[in-house]
């Protein structure tokens, strides 16, 4: 409470040296006035405020154009705003961003299926609270609200073990990031082979998919020599550390000894 | 061996090296009831040339500019040979050095060799203990990460308390409104030349003290332990009959270094990263503040009080006038009774002083 | 043993300590203070400069990660690190508008690598390289 002042001196400085900077999410005109509106006006910033875009600075206007500054104009076509896409314009609405992605879709079964009723990127990701992409997507709940889940399970399950690899690799990393490693080789790298292998995520061709997290996973065992390699440096480190400590253990209990001959 | 004392004697004839030798060290006295607290300062002495030595070794490959400092930092931890020993080292030293004061500070405090004649030696002792907080601060900022960039805000921050110059003090101390590549080069060069210079002046002035007035005796196991200054004329409190500091004490002092060395280097070897949160990591953004900044945990009392306290001018006051009492001890407390046990009050306010510095540091950890 | 000959034994013990310590500290700080070697990642590529027509962009692997030399309009050519600086995704050349697109947040780089519209916050990393005999090399 008392934390307040001191939290807000430093908001304002931080809000001073801004005002030169990229505007900062929390401060444009869109969530101050929909963040105080009720129902569904006010709902979208609830569940934005939770997303992935949220936490990497990519707020309403990145999305639906408009003025984040003036308020009174905000929402005007002059100033770019473009409102909520339709049903079948939502693929090309996210894919002005997400390029790989919409080539992906458009060709696989779900997006030659747009027209005729199948999934938007909606569906499955929601609109506001858009979360890191993961396996989770493609769950029993989801798909059969369409189809039965039987083709779905089985892409799921030969992408699983591979997910399984990455998330694992990714908690490596971010273990020898916290101790100073430079990782950023390695993250990239991670980066990449994720990204290469969410891309199949939108393809729903089981053949492909397979093939593809063979692929994926020798270069993803790559990472895993380089962070063993890490792993055993760290090894010989510490075996060093005990001879060390033992040493001037050592040479304690001799000076020690030596004192002792004087008394 | 024969050339040995060859060479010694070709020194002696020319320096009278013997007779230095005689004087401070065979023949330098120390009273024989003097215990491992003692050693503490040459812990210190030697913690404090480790820093410099890895310091200097640093400062090779360091670049002390706000686009590079962070990336000169990962290639020091990552690429260059041994490296990360050398960070580690410097790092995990500077928090031991801390803590080594702490303890010898509370050792001279137990044994009230703060009393009269020693009051000089008590002030440059704290003036050291000011000066390693800053050189502690300074130090923080130079690897420029989120951790460095932040925990330098909220620490100048607190000087906006101040009343009429508060906000220009601020900014004097940064060198810019924000914390920017201006504090960093002035933190740079007081961390670097200003403040090892003074604490080596300092060092240098606590040792002689020391050498003139001339080593305590501890006040264990006498009948009659008060302090028996009599204040009409400079006296050197000498110890005869007592034990050699050279073989017998230096060994001590000797013994002592090598425990520390090898609690120093468990640390190093095994959870160097004690000390470091994972923003410790992330280069610094002056857009984005970590969640949870922290100080360090020699801070973290200070931390708290400003805390608790709903007026900052109030908490810092506090904090002011905790330090200027201990600073002043020696003047304020005037008892001539140095055995511990025999001074209550000093006791009381001592554990109770303790108790509470340790309570905030625990509550600023987890709040 | 008396306690000359203790002294002794134990003396020698430590000078023993001692110099493993000397060593222990001296051997890190002589490496650590002697000058690099040119390092591994030095391994130049060679590609034959037809592979790189007009217009036309051809990636290669560099130093462990993924790179690319244009031949612009005009004949020049540009030697390029395809790592996006965003996030790290590689980039695509765009044949039809001779340009960089990345696919995972729509980031634009020119033909020089310059950062031309999206998230990426520097340009594409220029790597130095020659030309002799109709080869290129790279690094």
């Amino acid at each position: 409470m008392m934390m307040r002042s001191l939290l807000t001196g430093l908001a304002v400085l931080v809000a001073i040296a801004m005002g030169c900077g990229p505007v900062q999410a929390e401060d444009i005109v869109c969530i101050t006035c929909h963040g105080a509106l009720p129902g569904k006006y006010g709902e979208p910033v609830k569940l934005w405020q939770g997303s992935i875009h949220a936490e990497n600075g990519i707020a309403c206007n990145a999305c639906h154009g408009g003025d984040p500054k003036d308020a009174p104009n905000a929402m005007k076509k002059e100033r770019g705003f473009l409102g909520a896409p339709k049903y079948n314009d939502v693929p090309e609405f996210c894919g002005r961003c997400h390029v790989g992605v919409l080539k992906d879709y458009l060709a696989s079964g779900h997006g030659r299926a747009l027209t005729r009723g199948g999934p938007n990127c909606v569906i499955c990701h929601g609109s506001h609270q858009i979360v890191k992409a993961s396996l989770e997507l493609i769950n029993e709940k989801s798909c059969s609200r369409c189809h039965s889940y039987e083709r779905a399970k089985l892409i799921r399950g030969a992408m699983q073990e591979t997910e399984g690899i990455i998330v694992a690799l990714d908690k490596r990393i971010a273990g020898y990031k916290a101790v100073g490693t430079d990782t950023d080789r390695l993250e990239k790298e991670l980066f990449s082979q994720r990204n290469r292998f969410h891309s199949l995520f939108h393809n729903v061709d089981v053949k492909r998919v397979t093939a593809e997290s063979t692929q994926i996973q020798a270069e993803l065992k790559k990472l895993d020599t380089t962070l063993k390699g890490l792993d055993e440096q760290g090894r010989k480190r510490k075996l060093a550390g005990a001879v060390v400590v033992a040493g001037a253990l050592l040479a304690g209990l001799l000076v020690h000894l030596l004192r002792k001959t004087f008394d | 061996m024969e050339l040995l004392k060859r060479l010694y004697k070709w020194v002696d004839v020319r320096v009278g090296a013997g007779e230095i030798v005689e004087k401070e060290l065979t023949g330098y006295l120390l009273p024989r009831n003097i215990n491992a607290w003692y050693s503490l300062g040459s812990v210190l002495l030697f913690i404090f040339a480790l820093q410099v030595a890895s310091g200097i070794l640093l400062l090779i490959y360091y670049v002390p500019d706000a686009d590079k400092a962070f990336k000169s930092v990962t290639y020091i931890m990552n690429d260059v040979p041994f490296g990360w020993l050398i960070r580690m080292c410097h790092a995990v030293g500077s928090n031991m050095m801390v803590a080594v004061l702490l303890l010898h500070m509370l050792s001279v405090l137990c044994m009230g060799s703060y009393k009269s004649p020693r009051e000089f030696n008590w002030l440059t002792g704290f003036i050291l203990f000011t000066l390693v907080q800053g050189i502690s601060l300074t130090g923080y900022l130079l690897p420029w990460s989120q951790l460095s960039f932040w925990a330098t805000t909220v620490a100048t921050n607190s000087a906006n308390a101040i009343p009429v110059i508060g906000p220009q003090l601020v900014e004097f101390l940064r060198g810019s409104k924000m914390v920017g590549p201006p504090t960093l080069g002035r933190f740079f060069a007081l961390h670097v030349a200003v403040i090892p210079a003074g604490i080596a002046a300092l060092i240098g002035a606590h040792l002689f003290l020391l050498k003139r007035t001339g080593v305590s005796k501890p006040p264990f196991g006498q009948s009659n332990t008060t302090n028996q200054w009599k204040g009409d004329s400079y006296r050197y409190e000498d110890h005869p009959g007592g034990i050699p500091f050279f073989p017998n004490y230096a060994l001590e002092d000797a013994r002592s270094v090598f425990i520390y060395l090898a609690i120093f280097m468990a640390v190093v070897f095994f959870d160097p990263y004690l000390f470091f949160p994972k923003d410790a990591f992330l280069p610094a953004n002056a857009l984005v503040t970590p969640a949870h900044i922290k100080p360090e945990w020699y801070f973290l009392a200070n931390y708290q009080t400003l805390k608790i306290f709903p007026n900052e001018l109030i908490g810092l006051s506090v904090q002011g006038a905790a330090m200027t009492f201990l600073a002043l001890l020696p003047f304020i407390d005037r008892g001539r009774e140095r055995h511990p046990l025999k001074r209550p009050l000093f006791l009381a306010c001592a554990i109770g002083g303790l108790l509470l510095w340790i309570g905030l540091s625990v509550w600023g950890h987890y709040s | 043993m008396d306690n000359n000959g203790r002294r002794t034994f134990l003396g020698a013990c430590l000078g023993g300590i001692a110099a493993g310590f000397a060593a222990a500290v001296l051997w890190p700080v002589y490496r650590y203070l002697a000058p690099r070697s040119g390092g591994g990642a030095s391994a130049k590529v060679v590609i034959p400069e037809k592979d790189v027509p007009e217009g036309e962009a051809k990636f290669f692997e560099f130093a462990g990660a993924s790179a690319v030399l244009v031949r612009k309009r005009g004949g020049e050519l540009v030697a390029l690190s395809a790592v996006c600086t965003h996030l790290g995704c590689i980039v695509q050349w765009e044949k039809e508008k001779q340009d960089f697109l990345c696919p995972c947040h729509a980031g634009h780089y020119n033909a020089d690598g310059v950062v031309t519209a999206g998230p990426p916050p520097k340009p594409l990393a220029k790597l130095p390289f020659s030309l002799a005999n109709g080869a290129i090399t790279v690094g």
